[in-house]
This record gives C-alpha cells, sequence and structure tokens, in this order.
C-alpha cells in the first residue's frame, strides 16, 4: 500500500446490501480520492467502522442482521461516531424522517442520481473539514 | 286448579272474563237494591191497607154504637125521634159491612176474626136489638126492663169485645208486618250497598290489572324502542306481561337480538375489509421497495455509462449489470402477479397428463449450465411419473427449488435432485448441502416476502418463489415440505397425486 497516497485519501465506508449497488456507490463518488470499505450487512458495518474510523458512511436502511435505523443509532450513540457525516439510501422513500431522527445527515432515495449522490458526498465532506 | 291456571291465556280473553265478572257484579247489586225499594214500595201499601181496614172497622162500631144509642134512647123513651140513629144505621149497616169484609181480606186470620165480628153483630141485631124495638112498641116496659138489665148490657159488651179483638190483632200484624218489610229492606239496602263497594273496588283492581299488564309494560317497549332507535342495540326487555303483551316484550327482544347481531356482522365485514385494505396497501408498499432496488441499479449503471468516461470492460460490465436487473425486474413483476392471481384463485391451470419426469429433466440441464461450482445429481426411474396439471407451472416449482438449492449453497457442492413414484402420489426432492435454513425461519418459509439469509450473503430474489411454489403444488391438489439443518443444507420436496397413463 501507498501511505502517502492513503493518508490524504478520505474514507468511505458504504453499507449496503445489494453488490451492484455498492459498486454504483463506488462509481458515483468517485475511484479517486476516496478510499472505500463495503459491508453487507448491520453488525458487520458497525464493526468495520469501529475498526476504519472513516470520514463518510453511506448507510442503507434494509439490512439483514441488523437494520441501518439501529445501526445508525448506534453509532450516535458513541462519541467517535457522533458528527461522522452519514448519508442514508433508501427504496422506502417515506422513511425519510425517520432517518434524520435517528441521526442522518442526508437522505438519498433510491433510484438515485450518481452525481447527486456524489455532490452530497462532496459537500458532506468540505464542511467537515472547514472547522 | 290454582286460579291462574284456569284464567284465559290471552289478554282478550282474560279482559272479556273480568268485563262480564264486573257486569254481572254491578247487576246483582242493582237487583237487590231495586228488590229493597219494592219491599218498602209493598211495606207502604200494606201500611195504608192496615190504616184504611182501621179506619173502617172503627165506622163500623160507630154504627153499631149508634143502634144501640137510638135502641136505648126509644125504649127508656118511648119516643120514636129517638130511634133516627137506629134507623140510619140499620139502613147503613149492609154496605159498610161488606166494604169492611172485603178490606179485611188479607190473610185467612183476619178473614176469620172479620167473620167472627160481623157474625157477632148480626147475632146482635137479629137476637136481641130487632126484638127489644119490637118489644118496646108492644110493652115499653118489659123492653125498658131488658135493656137496663145484665143480659142487655152484656149483648153489646160481645159485640166491642169483638171489635176491641179485631183492632188489637190488627194493630199487632200491621206492627209485625212493617217490622218484617223494614228487615227486608234494611237487609236488601245493605246487600245492595255492600254490592256497589265491591263493585267499585273491582273496578279499580281491574283498572290497576289494566295498568299493571298493559300500560306499564307498553311503556316500557316504548323506552325500549326509543333506546334502540338511539343507537344502544343491546337493549333488552324484561319478559313481563300475559298474553299479547308477553308476546311483544319477546318479539322485542327477538328484534333487538337480530339487530344487535347484523350489526356485529356489518362490523366484522367492515373489520375484515379493512385488514385487507392495510395488507393490499402494505403490499404494493413491499412492491415498490423491491422494485426500486433493482430499478437504482439501471438507472444508476446507465447515468455512469451515460455520463462517465469507462473502458470497454467496464462499459460490459456494466451493461451485464443492467440487463441482470432488467431481467430481475421483470421476473419481480411476473411473481407479483403470480401471487395476485393464486391470491385471489384466478390462476388457470392447464389439466394435461404431465411426466414430471421429463420436467424435472429439463430444468436440471437448464441449470446444470449456469453454475460450475454446483454438481447436480438426478436420480429419476424409468417409468414416466404421471400427474393432471400444468407442464409449466410444476416446471416453474422445480425451478425455483433448484434455484434456491443452487443459490442458497454458495460455496457450491452436490444438488440432489429425486423423483420417485409410491402408491398414488408423485414425489419430487431436492437436497442442497447450503447454508440451511435457521430454525427462526423455518415457520415462516413458505410467507410473501421471507428471503432467509439470503441478502447477507448476496443473493438475489424476490422472497415470493417459496409462496408460489407452494399456492401452485397445492393448486395440483398436492403438498409441499422441508427439511433443513443450519449450515449443512436443505431438503425441499412436494408431493402431487398421480395420474393413471393413457
Amino acid at each position: 500500500m501507498n501511505a502517502i497516497t492513503e493518508t490524504a485519501a478520505k474514507t468511505v465506508l458504504i453499507c449496503e446490501d445489494d453488490s451492484n449497488l455498492r459498486t454504483l456507490v463506488r462509481l458515483a463518488l468517485g475511484e479517486e480520492g476516496f478510499r472505500f470499505f463495503e459491508a453487507p450487512d448491520g453488525p458487520s458495518g458497525l464493526e468495520l467502522a469501529r475498526r476504519t474510523k472513516p470520514d463518510l458512511i453511506v448507510l442503507d436502511l434494509m439490512l439483514p442482521g441488523r437494520s441501518g435505523l439501529d445501526v445508525l443509532r448506534d453509532l450516535r450513540d458513541s462519541r467517535e461516531f457522533a458528527e461522522t457525516p452519514v448519508i442514508v439510501i433508501s427504496a422506502w422513500s417515506h422513511s425519510d424522517d425517520a432517518a434524520l431522527e435517528a441521526g442522518a445527515t442526508r437522505f438519498v432515495a433510491k433510484p438515485f442520481d450518481p452525481d447527486e449522490l456524489r455532490d452530497a458526498a462532496v459537500a458532506l465532506l468540505e464542511d467537515d473539514r472547514a472547522p | 286448579m290454582p286460579l291462574s291456571e284456569r284464567l284465559p291465556k290471552s289478554l282478550s280473553g282474560r279482559l272479556v272474563v273480568g268485563s262480564a265478572l264486573l257486569a254481572l257484579l254491578v247487576a246483582v247489586a242493582f237487583g237487590v237494591l231495586v228488590f229493597a225499594v219494592t219491599t218498602l214500595d209493598d211495606a207502604t201499601k200494606r201500611e195504608r191497607h192496615a190504616k184504611a181496614l182501621t179506619a173502617e172497622t172503627l165506622e163500623l162500631q160507630r154504627l153499631v154504637l149508634d143502634l144501640d144509642t137510638g135502641l136505648r134512647g126509644f125504649v127508656l123513651t118511648g119516643r120514636e125521634d129517638l130511634l133516627a140513629p137506629w134507623t140510619s144505621a140499620r139502613a147503613a149497616l149492609p154496605d159498610k159491612k161488606r166494604a169492611f169484609l172485603r178490606l179485611a181480606s188479607t190473610t185467612a186470620g183476619e178473614r176469620r176474626r172479620a167473620m167472627t165480628l160481623v157474625d157477632s153483630i148480626d147475632q146482635y141485631v137479629a137476637d136481641y136489638a130487632v126484638p127489644v124495638v119490637d118489644i118496646a112498641r108492644t110493652s115499653p116496659a118489659a123492653a125498658r126492663q131488658q135493656v137496663v138489665s145484665v143480659e142487655g148490657a152484656s149483648q153489646l159488651k160481645t159485640v166491642r169485645d169483638h171489635f176491641g179483638d179485631f183492632l188489637s190483632k190488627e194493630s199487632a200484624l200491621a206492627a209485625a208486618r212493617t217490622s218484617t218489610a223494614q228487615r227486608r229492606s234494611d237487609e236488601a239496602i245493605a246487600a245492595a250497598v255492600t254490592g256497589l263497594i265491591a263493585s267499585a273496588l273491582l273496578i279499580i283492581g281491574f283498572g290497576l290489572y289494566l295498568s299493571r299488564s298493559i300500560a306499564r309494560p307498553a311503556r316500557e317497549v316504548a323506552e325500549g324502542a326509543a333506546r334502540l332507535a338511539g343507537g344502544d342495540l343491546t337493549t333488552r326487555l324484561v319478559p313481563q306481561g300475559v298474553g299479547e303483551i308477553g308476546d311483544l316484550t319477546r318479539a322485542f327482544n327477538e328484534m333487538a337480538e337480530r339487530l344487535e347481531a347484523s350489526r356485529r356482522e356489518l362490523e366484522e365485514q367492515n373489520e375484515r375489509l379493512r385488514e385487507s385494505e392495510q395488507a393490499k396497501s402494505e403490499l404494493v408498499s413491499i412492491v415498490a421497495h423491491e422494485l426500486r432496488t433493482p430499478l437504482a441499479s439501471v438507472l444508476g449503471f446507465t447515468s455512469v455509462l451515460l455520463q462517465r468516461e469507462v473502458t470497454e470492460d467496464q462499459r460490459r460490465e456494466y451493461l451485464g449489470i443492467i440487463e441482470a436487473q432488467a431481467r430481475r425486474l421483470a421476473a419481480l413483476v411476473n411473481d407479483f402477479l403470480d401471487v395476485q392471481h393464486l391470491e385471489e384463485g384466478r390462476l388457470s391451470l392447464a389439466r394435461d397428463l404431465v411426466d414430471v419426469g421429463s420436467v424435472v429433466r429439463e430444468q436440471t440441464e437448464l441449470f446444470a449450465g449456469q453454475s460450475p461450482n454446483h454438481l447436480l445429481d438426478v436420480s429419476l426411474p424409468r417409468a414416466p411419473l404421471p400427474v393432471r396439471g400444468d407442464s409449466n407451472r410444476l416446471a416453474q416449482v422445480v425451478a425455483n427449488l433448484l434455484s434456491n438449492a443452487i443459490k442458497y449453497s454458495p460455496d457450491g457442492g452436490v444438488v440432489r435432485v429425486a423423483g420417485t413414484r409410491t402408491d398414488h402420489v408423485i414425489r419430487v426432492s431436492i437436497q442442497d448441502e447450503g447454508i440451511g435454513i435457521p430454525p427462526e425461519l423455518q415457520p415462516d418459509i413458505f410467507g410473501k416476502f421471507v428471503r432467509g439469509h439470503a441478502t447477507a450473503n448476496g443473493i438475489e430474489g424476490s422472497g415470493l418463489g417459496l409462496a408460489i411454489s407452494r399456492s401452485l403444488v397445492e393448486a395440483h391438489g398436492g403438498r409441499i415440505d422441508f427439511e433443513s439443518t443450519k449450515g449443512r443444507g436443505s431438503t425441499f420436496w412436494f408431493e402431487i397425486p398421480s395420474a393413471s397413463p393413457e
């Protein structure tokens, strides 16, 4: 691994059960400049988050093992993830309120436009850097 | 037999009987009263008669005294003019006697006493007075001697005694009659008053009975009807009242019972409709969600292809994903329609003679080429496995089970497919060496949108395959079930009644 470029790259955790959509999220954000970690279910997502401490989390709601909302609440309960930006993507278009209430920074409905997701991610990471 | 059992059962019968009794009682009381008045009237008539008889008796007595006075005056003085009272009394006597006898004829005793009195007068006149007057004309002294003698005085005394006797008897009789009449009249009046009081009491009692048996129950029925109309369908009346009123109460309760039952039925129907509406809206919501996931891939990769610079390899890969996801969408739509049709009983099945062995063979061949990691081991008898049914739908069941066996054994392994015929049943079993089904998911595995560990392992599917398969097998008159151990694999099997080959 190239340590110098890796430190500059932002880390993104993609927690999504559909492998095609994980690929799509990767493509949408752009392979350059990001380092991706992928988890297909709730428990492994939480585990990976604790291990990799990502700069941004893209979280699906319908996850096996542990639902996306539960994962989100667990993240917000721990101090190290209290401020981490989380983009919730879900095909349950009417669950945006529940997601925002549980601590989501942004809600993006499936199907989503790759550019829209990239813009949201970039904006959140810049906000994060600002202070 | 107690009174209540002798009374008519119907209310109108009882009212008729009660009215008749009342009318009878009033009539009797009135009759007794009329009797009392008649008795009093009769007594008055008798009293008047007694007074007239007494007056007639005294008149007769006066005539007799006039006779005696004239006799004495003439005999003692010899003067003819003093004989005038005698003469007029003698002339009046026969009429007076007849009048007296006519009046004194009420009883046999009275008549007898009157005859005795008249006889004594006649005897006095014939045996004493007339001879004395005749003697006085010829021999005044002898006549005078006769008049002043004891015998002369006693002649009149006998008549006088008869008069006294008659008058006293008559007076006693009148008194006795009056007292009897008075007593009877008193008794009759008492009986009539008692009867009238009894009638009055009976009328009051009858009124109370009417009120109790008609007015009060009728009011309660009216109040109950008002409550019922107000929407309280639990309203029931205490069964009471005689005959028709009792029938009314019972009919009311029955009506309320039926109203309540039909409302309950409507509410239950409503509840079922609501539940089915809710289930439908949940299904629509789930369908929308299930469709959005492959749509997200189709639209997302299409955007990437349109907007980004991609290599030829990437282009091929993304188009492959788009095609697979579009096919998945199409399959999902078909599954949803199948479920819908199966649930509504609208799926029409062919009733052809189908060899299940051929169906299994075809499907296994189709799946064999798809996965290099899996070995499909097919075991079928030489003889056909005939059933009546729809070959396409049976193929769909076998394909669903085969697809599950392959999908849920991601590490590969042997999938054993066997067809057998026992007695009258064709049985197909498909055994895998895959991840198995966790016990907590086993009870619901044939439900809709149950996908087991599928998503965790990246296994795609609508979660409808087993639900559709079960409906199809059952539509063929068969059954479907499974055995599974988590981590060791699953065996799904179905049985369909065999058909005799033609």
